[in-house]
């Protein structure tokens, strides 16, 4: 197999698998205490709106509780495609991360159509070359939006006042990562012999013969790859780690008297030790919560009468 | 401008609050000189204390004295932060830890939703990551594999010492948890989470926390019954005599059922409103007999007072104090529990504790709001609106409505009894801290009341003169209306520092002395317009 095909595909071997331990990881985590958030978008629309609970309705524990998750879909839709929080929140950086993410994501869909070239049989030129032609345009708009989303980001970052003193090198050296990618991508798109996605195409297809391509060509594909490797040991991983910051976190307002998996997980996190070394959490060493729980520190009898 | 490393560096103080930077208020309290002089800290407390992050003293703790004592400080501070991030020590809350430590993006989108950040002159020091930055740069260099050498290479080399862990701690008291930076954050990270989990390290490991939350807060409560130190017969003998107030002022013959079998409504007051406010249990009483509602008090341990420190700094005490404040409920077989007017008992009983309790504690229980608001809708009470006819105004507690949603009935309420009702702008559950959140109402000891006043609540009293801007003059009487026995005790401090009372003609209270006000079969006002 070509070395470029093999990088790729060890690259993104890494990065399923080193993503998929972060979500294993945050799905292992015992069940934990309610720290819920409002807004939620559950219940009625019109309460919604102004970001009420169902802790507002008369008896709420005899009424039906809405798991629904359309506005929870609804919510992170916007906040995915229009990063609805940097808007209303930081108009300054918005523009730029917008034109970042959308460049990733666009990256992602002229990706997706060069590999469904390379699935093409060889007699279907029209196919080939109309989805060719559809990945160069996607992936020409995704390198320059994330071209100059990451270069925007990146100036952002080092002058604005609101940010400057808490850009990292780790957050720098991601941005011109990132700008490197694009940028080395919108070069080899132009190559004139052959285009960085006829490339992928072909490297998808294991049918690329090594030096055949551009030098950018290649150190696209290397920066990519790197890129995956890197990729889930970052804080990037917030891309779907919202998932559990939002929908696991701040909305997971399900009572426990409607969820009796989670009062027995509760139930069993009790039975945990506790190590502590506070005088106050313990009576006796090698307490369990639910002991800690019942007792009342090292305060000896209650002068409640 | 300071930086996050700074904190491990020696220096008289960090940064220093200036009257002159930081957000003016309207007339007439925009002079600094009209201010009353500031609270020096006793030259005791200056030898034994770090006062360095910023002059003020919230917590205190004594500086180690040799250098053995400051490793082994450092030492249980580390072993702290390994409890933090074990499943063990830590399940309640590792998921929201872990989370928010590693899934930040640095991008200070959440930075301009902190009023304490903005109202301060946005003073580093009070930007809601640097504390949150901090204590990650801690954690990935001492708690995490490789740490220190990808310290180094990223950056973000933090020396934990004495100085570090002491500046630590009290900037961890520098936040009213109010979570509006949460709200902001498009990533869901959670700085005020990130900030009880610093205090519940000090608390847990090290055994450090605010006196006032700890030894005469929840310790308190678990061993007398009541964090305002009322034993059950002390607290029955005031109620009663609260009775008697009642008949004096109203005609009303009341006298509270303690301990009844089989009420529908156990009803759990904050118990600081007994001894501070006690027009509103008394306003409550009025209201329950009124509605010809079946209900009690209880006198068992912790069943007299629904407040729960432990929710802001310790899990042992906060699940300690949940579970009996039920367990005095279960004894009674009553329906329900309904909590009086107090925000954090609202969500640490609703909420943080909903899942702790096992299946036969799980008494339901409801807020006041809510309860109160069907008593008045339903048309049980007689009730005039022009009896309140003078501009009022609400406050939200955060911990009842930002992290509860409880937004719509109390307004509900103040529409139909408070024709010259006013918002506040934001509001609901954009509103903002009343900068006594998370314990800050109740904590005084050294100089931190000046900081209190100064910084936490000054958002909050800009936004009240501007939702009575249309009505200035002290003559013209107005009233904030604050659910919450908390939000109550910054105010009381903060009017009386900043002369709000005289100036303005501002008054706070609860919501239930605006029900009985505006009930007609009082002959006389409820309200009395006398600040206190």
């Amino acid at each position: 197999m070509p070395p470029l095909t093999l990088a790729l595909i060890a690259a993104i071997s890494v990065f399923l698998l080193g993503n998929l331990c972060r979500v294993v990881k945050a799905m292992l985590m015992p069940v934990h205490l309610r720290w819920d958030l409002y807004p939620i978008p559950k219940g009625p629309r019109d309460r919604q709106r102004y970001g009420g609970s169902y802790f507002e309705e008369t008896e709420w524990w005899t009424k039906p509780i809405d798991t629904g998750l359309g506005g929870e879909v609804a919510f992170m839709l916007k906040e995915v495609f229009l990063l609805r929080g940097v808007f209303e929140n930081f108009r300054a950086l918005w523009v730029w991360s917008l034109l970042l993410h959308w460049g990733l994501y666009v990256y992602m869909v002229s990706a997706a159509t060069a590999v469904a070239v390379s699935a093409l049989g060889a007699h279907l030129v029209f196919e080939r070359t109309l989805l060719l032609n559809a990945a160069f345009a996607e992936c020409v708009d995704a390198c320059t939006l994330g071209g100059i989303g990451s270069l925007g980001l990146l100036a952002t970052r080092i002058f604005n006042s609101r940010l400057k003193g808490f850009t990292t090198r780790a957050t720098v050296f991601n941005l011109s990562l990132l700008a490197a990618i694009f940028g080395t991508g919108l070069i080899a798109l132009f190559h004139p012999n052959r285009g960085m996605l006829i490339a992928l195409a072909e490297i998808v297809a294991g049918r690329h013969a090594t030096g055949a391509y551009s030098s950018a060509t290649v150190c696209h594909f290397a920066l990519v790859a790197f890129f995956l490797v890197y990729f889930p040991f970052t804080h990037m991983t917030h891309m779907y780690m919202k998932y559990f910051t939002w929908h696991g976190v701040r909305w997971d307002d399900l009572p426990a008297r409607f969820d009796e998996g989670g009062r027995r997980a509760i139930a069993k996190n009790l039975a945990r030790r506790v190590f502590w070394r506070a005088p106050h959490i313990h009576e006796a060493a090698d307490q369990s919560w639910a002991a800690v729980v019942s007792s009342s520190g090292q305060l000896g009898k209650t002068e409640h009468d | 401008m300071i930086k996050i490393e700074d904190i491990a560096r020696p220096a008289d103080r960090l940064t220093e609050i200036v009257p002159e930077r930081m957000v003016p208020l309207p007339p007439p309290y925009d002079g600094v000189d009209a201010l009353p002089p500031r609270k020096r800290l006793t030259d005791r407390a200056r030898a034994n204390c770090d006062c360095s992050l910023d002059g003020f003293l919230a917590v205190g703790m004594t500086r180690p004295k040799t250098e053995e004592e400051e490793q082994q400080l450092i030492k249980r501070f580390i072993a702290g932060l390994d409890r933090l991030l074990s499943p063990d020590d830590n399940w309640a809350f590792l998921q929201q830890l872990t989370l928010s430590l590693d899934h930040c993006a640095r991008c200070q989108t959440c930075v301009e939703a902190c009023p304490i950040y903005t109202a301060s002159g946005r003073n580093e020091v009070y930007r809601p990551t640097f504390r949150s930055e901090l204590f990650r740069r801690i954690v990935n260099k001492y708690a995490k594999r490789g740490g220190k050498l990808l310290a180094k290479l990223k950056g973000e080399d933090i020396e934990v010492n004495a100085t570090t862990i002491l500046r630590l701690l009290e900037s961890a008291y520098r936040c009213t948890l109010c979570r509006r930076c949460a709200q902001a954050c498009p990533m869901g990270v959670d700085n005020a989470l990130l900030t009880r989990e610093i205090r519940k390290l000090f608390s847990m490991e090290l055994s450090i926390a605010p006196k006032e939350l700890h030894e005469n807060g929840s310790v308190m409560q678990l061993r007398v019954g009541s964090s305002t130190g009322l034993k059950p017969r002390v607290v029955k003998d005031t109620i009663e005599f609260l009775d008697d107030e009642i008949r004096e002022q109203t005609g009303l013959n009341i006298h509270t059922p303690w301990d009844k079998p089989g009420a529908d409504v156990l009803l759990i007051h904050n118990a600081g409103e007994i001894n501070a406010w006690p027009e509103n249990p008394m306003a409550f009483a009025i209201i329950l007999e009124a509605a010809g509602i079946s209900w009690t008090m209880s006198s068992d341990l912790a069943g007299y007072d629904s407040v729960n420190y432990g929710l802001w700094y310790d899990d042992a005490q906060f699940a300690r104090v949940a579970v009996r404040q039920v367990q005095a409920a279960k004894k009674l077989g009553v329906k329900k529990i309904v909590l009086g007017e107090c925000g954090h008992a609202h969500k640490a009983s609703m909420v943080t504790a909903d899942r702790l309790l096992p299946k036969d504690l799980d008494i339901p229980r409801e807020s006041s709001m809510t309860f109160l608001r069907d008593i008045v809708l339903s048309g049980r009470l007689k009730l005039d609106p022009a009896r309140n006819a003078f501009p009022v105004t609400l406050h939200d507690p955060c911990n009842m409505v930002r992290m509860m949603g409880i937004v719509k009935p109390q307004r509900d309420i103040l529409k139909a009894i408070c024709p010259q009702f006013r918002e506040m702008a934001p509001h609901g559950v954009e509103n903002y801290c009343c900068g006594g959140g998370s314990g800050f109402a109740v904590m005084s000891a050294f100089n931190f009341e000046d900081w209190r006043f100064l910084v936490a609540g000054r958002t909050k009293l800009k936004q009240i003169l501007e939702a009575f801007e249309d009505c200035p003059d002290p003559e013209t009487k107005k009233y904030v209306c604050a659910p919450c026995s908390n939000c109550k005790g910054q105010f009381r401090d903060l009017f009386n520092y900043y002369g709000v009372w005289k100036k303005s003609g501002i008054l706070y209270g609860g919501l239930v002395e605006l029900i009985v006000n505006a009930m007609t079969d009082l002959q006389k006002p409820y309200i009395k317009w006398e600040f206190h």
